[in-house]
């Protein structure tokens, strides 16, 4: 406790104290006359807020107001009524938008899961047109560098490249991330958006012989892999002859099924083919009828049936899922 | 959290009611210290605990009418003199912080009514058993429209911010909590949503973004409110769907985790919070068999705190948020002593249907 007093008096005059607001005068919270629910405020949040609403109110633009809004932020980032109201002041006071841009960095540095950070980030962004490209996807390369999934920072690289560009390297950068770690599926869909939306590109047509060559090998490394699995039926989104009559779809999961372990991606996917039309040969009953185990020893009427019967055996979790896959599978002639 | 054996869970296999409704009641008379960095959005604070306090079967420990005042002053009214086509939206402040009187000619100069806010108080009112026919919908509904962008997205609040499936979600909760759409145009909605639908078969915050458990929820919730999906679908003879149902609910059940517990993507830890925002769009669908509730039972138990509660991982400190959908896991998961939850609303059914 000691200690704590001796933090707040080394680092903060409170602002009735500063000669330089001796003229506000604050505008308490009015908290009603019966209020629920009722939050604990600290001394030092009250009165910055209370300073605040005096200046918001006054419509004061003036860069002791500016130093309050980073005051008001470092006590709640979320407050999207002190974010709007700096947003006024840095047009007003015509602020250079680079030293704006260090100050969101600073304080993404504490916690940058918080909307309004990242949306105040592209309003400067967006001020500062194309020459704010490259610093935008540096800031978000930074921060995924430290957190690989970060929704926010993935969301405003998506916008970045969508509205200033910067294309060109963005392929090699999710093969960088997902060498690192193959299981980052915010880098597979990260991929999924390149190879569908870059200009450069081409689109998905062009790029599905590649993209599937590269998941495969994914695949094969790792068929454990939701996130690989995933992004091989997505290179066949609306193209579901394709994705039946494409052998290297099928011969992956005769593959993975074949190896007898981490395989119930691979029998979920043959599943689905055979639900789609994929007739499966010999190689692929042979294999099925490997992973039969003495548990399942009642013979089912066809191999779409089995594999329902040996997925309730290997993924119990989603028993019941499975019982229902089985339901609805048309009956065998 | 450093200090993990004191915040060890219970072994226990039971969910301890009474410490949770101790829990919530704390809450309901003196939120924290450290929530005041949420103070901005205290309607959704106000709404977690109150709505908790429900689900926990415990509202006969609310003021109801106090709560309703409370709520309803944070209300933003058209003035006489405000031109109805402004570009402003009249919901609801999410806060005192930037609340202020009229000037002497009946006009706001700071309407900061906010989509989530909105839909926070509604539910709170429903809850406390308020009729929201007394309020002005037209007005609400009518000015809610400045909000939906070009692309059938909303935006949270006039003055500019993000728009995503969150505020796509508040906005058909508020119209169906009015029962007035005048609010949006649904098809342009619709089609938004299905552009967030991923590759993968879920959802994402916006058309691009990686497939998300609490988008996904955003996304489903928003169709079964706005009646373009049925309830409970999965239990018809025909999947054919707006959306990919068959691979949406590839994706969802894969979110169950070998400890139990739900994740928000691939990949990703197990957290208390999924449960809901996964088991409620399982629970719109008709697919809540489809997982192994004993499984998602002992992950949530794990994350049950000794003195009340519930922590985001097994072993941490609990928190309001985690705390709430904990509660509302429990009541998709039918633990007697709790009420049924309106999945698709996020309140009890009791409250949805006005009981």
């Amino acid at each position: 406790m000691a200690g704590k007093i001796e933090d707040e008096s080394n680092d903060r005059v409170p602002l009735r104290l500063r000669p330089e607001w001796s003229d506000v005068t604050p505008i308490p919270q009015n908290n009603g006359p019966n209020p629920v629910v009722p939050i604990n405020y600290s001394e030092e949040f009250s009165e910055v807020m209370d300073y605040f609403r005096a200046v918001y109110f006054a419509n004061e633009l003036s860069s002791r107001a500016l130093s309050l809004t980073a005051e008001a932020i470092s006590l709640n980032a979320g407050n999207y009524t002190v974010w709007h109201f700096r947003r006024s002041l840095l047009e007003s006071l015509k602020v250079d938008l680079h030293v704006e841009r260090e100050f969101v960095e600073r304080v993404a540095s504490g916690n940058s899961k918080n909307y309004q950070i990242w949306h105040h980030r592209r309003w400067v962004a967006e001020k500062l047109g194309l020459e704010a490209r490259n610093s935008e996807l540096e800031f978000t390369k930074k921060i995924l560098s430290i957190d690989a999934k970060h929704y926010h920072a993935w969301s405003h690289r998506q916008w970045v490249l969508q509205t200033l560009g910067g294309w060109e390297d963005e392929l090699n950068y999710c093969s960088e991330l997902l060498a690192e770690d193959i299981f980052n599926n915010s880098a597979w869909n990260q991929r999924y958006f390149v190879i569908t939306r870059s200009p450069f590109l081409g689109g998905i047509k062009a790029m599905r012989e590649s993209e599937v060559l590269y998941t495969i090998e994914a695949i094969i490394s790792y068929p454990e892999n939701e996130s690989s699995w995933r992004y091989l039926r997505g290179l066949y989104k609306d193209e579901a002859t394709l994705y039946v009559n494409d052998t290297q779809v099928s011969s992956v999961c005769l593959k993975i099924l074949r190896t007898k372990s981490n395989y119930l991606f691979a029998l979920s996917t043959l599943l689905d083919l055979i639900c789609l039309g994929y007739q499966p040969n010999e190689d692929f009953r042979d294999a099925i009828e490997a992973l039969r185990t003495s548990d399942n020893e009642e013979q089912d009427s066809d191999i779409a049936r089995t594999i329902c019967s040996i997925l309730e055996q290997v993924d119990p979790i989603r028993v019941n899922y499975w019982v229902w896959r089985k339901s609805r599978l048309p009956q065998a002639a | 959290m450093s200090s993990s054996e004191e915040a060890s869970s219970m072994e226990t296999t039971t969910i301890d009611k009474d410490l949770h409704v101790t829990f919530a009641q704390m809450m309901y008379h003196l939120l924290p210290n450290p929530y005041e960095s949420q103070e901005i959005n205290h309607l959704t604070l106000a709404y977690f605990v109150i709505s908790s306090l429900d689900i926990l079967n415990s509202l006969h420990l609310v003021e109801k009418e106090a709560v309703a005042n409370w709520v309803l002053s944070f209300q933003v009214q058209r003035g006489t003199t405000n031109d109805p086509n402004n570009g402003q939206f009249y919901g609801f402040h999410g806060s005192k912080t930037s609340q202020f009187p009229p000037d002497e000619n009946g006009v706001f100069h700071h309407n900061n009514s906010h989509l989530a806010s909105t839909y926070c108080a509604l539910a709170i009112l429903k809850i406390v058993g308020y009729d929201l026919s007394s309020l002005d919908s037209e007005s609400m509904s009518s000015s809610m429209k400045n909000l939906q962008q070009p692309d059938g997205s909303f935006m949270p609040i006039h003055i500019g911010g993000e728009t995503d499936l969150r505020f796509v979600y508040c906005a058909a909760a508020i119209c169906f909590m009015l029962d007035n759409w005048n609010g949006m145009d649904k098809e342009k909605v619709k089609d938004y949503i299905l552009n967030c639908q991923s590759y993968d078969g879920g959802f994402g915050l916006v058309p691009g973004a990686e497939s998300h458990g609490g988008a996904t929820y955003c996304a489903i919730a928003s169709l079964r409110l706005m009646g373009y999906v049925e309830d409970n679908v999965l239990s018809s003879c025909n999947l054919s769907s707006l959306i990919d149902l068959p691979l949406l609910l590839d994706w969802i059940l894969q979110r169950q985790g070998t400890d139990g517990g739900f994740q928000g993507r691939p990949n990703k830890s197990t957290d208390t919070c999924y449960a809901f925002w996964i088991g409620g769009v399982l629970r719109i669908l008709g697919g809540c068999n489809f997982v192994d509730n004993k499984a998602l039972r002992g992950f949530l138990l794990s994350c049950q705190y000794k003195y009340g509660g519930f922590s985001k991982f097994p072993g941490d400190f609990p928190d309001l948020y985690h705390s709430y959908y904990g509660f509302a896991a429990f009541s998709l998961l039918e633990e007697s002593g709790l009420k049924s939850l309106c999945s698709e609303l996020g309140i009890t059914n009791m409250a949805a249907n006005g009981v």
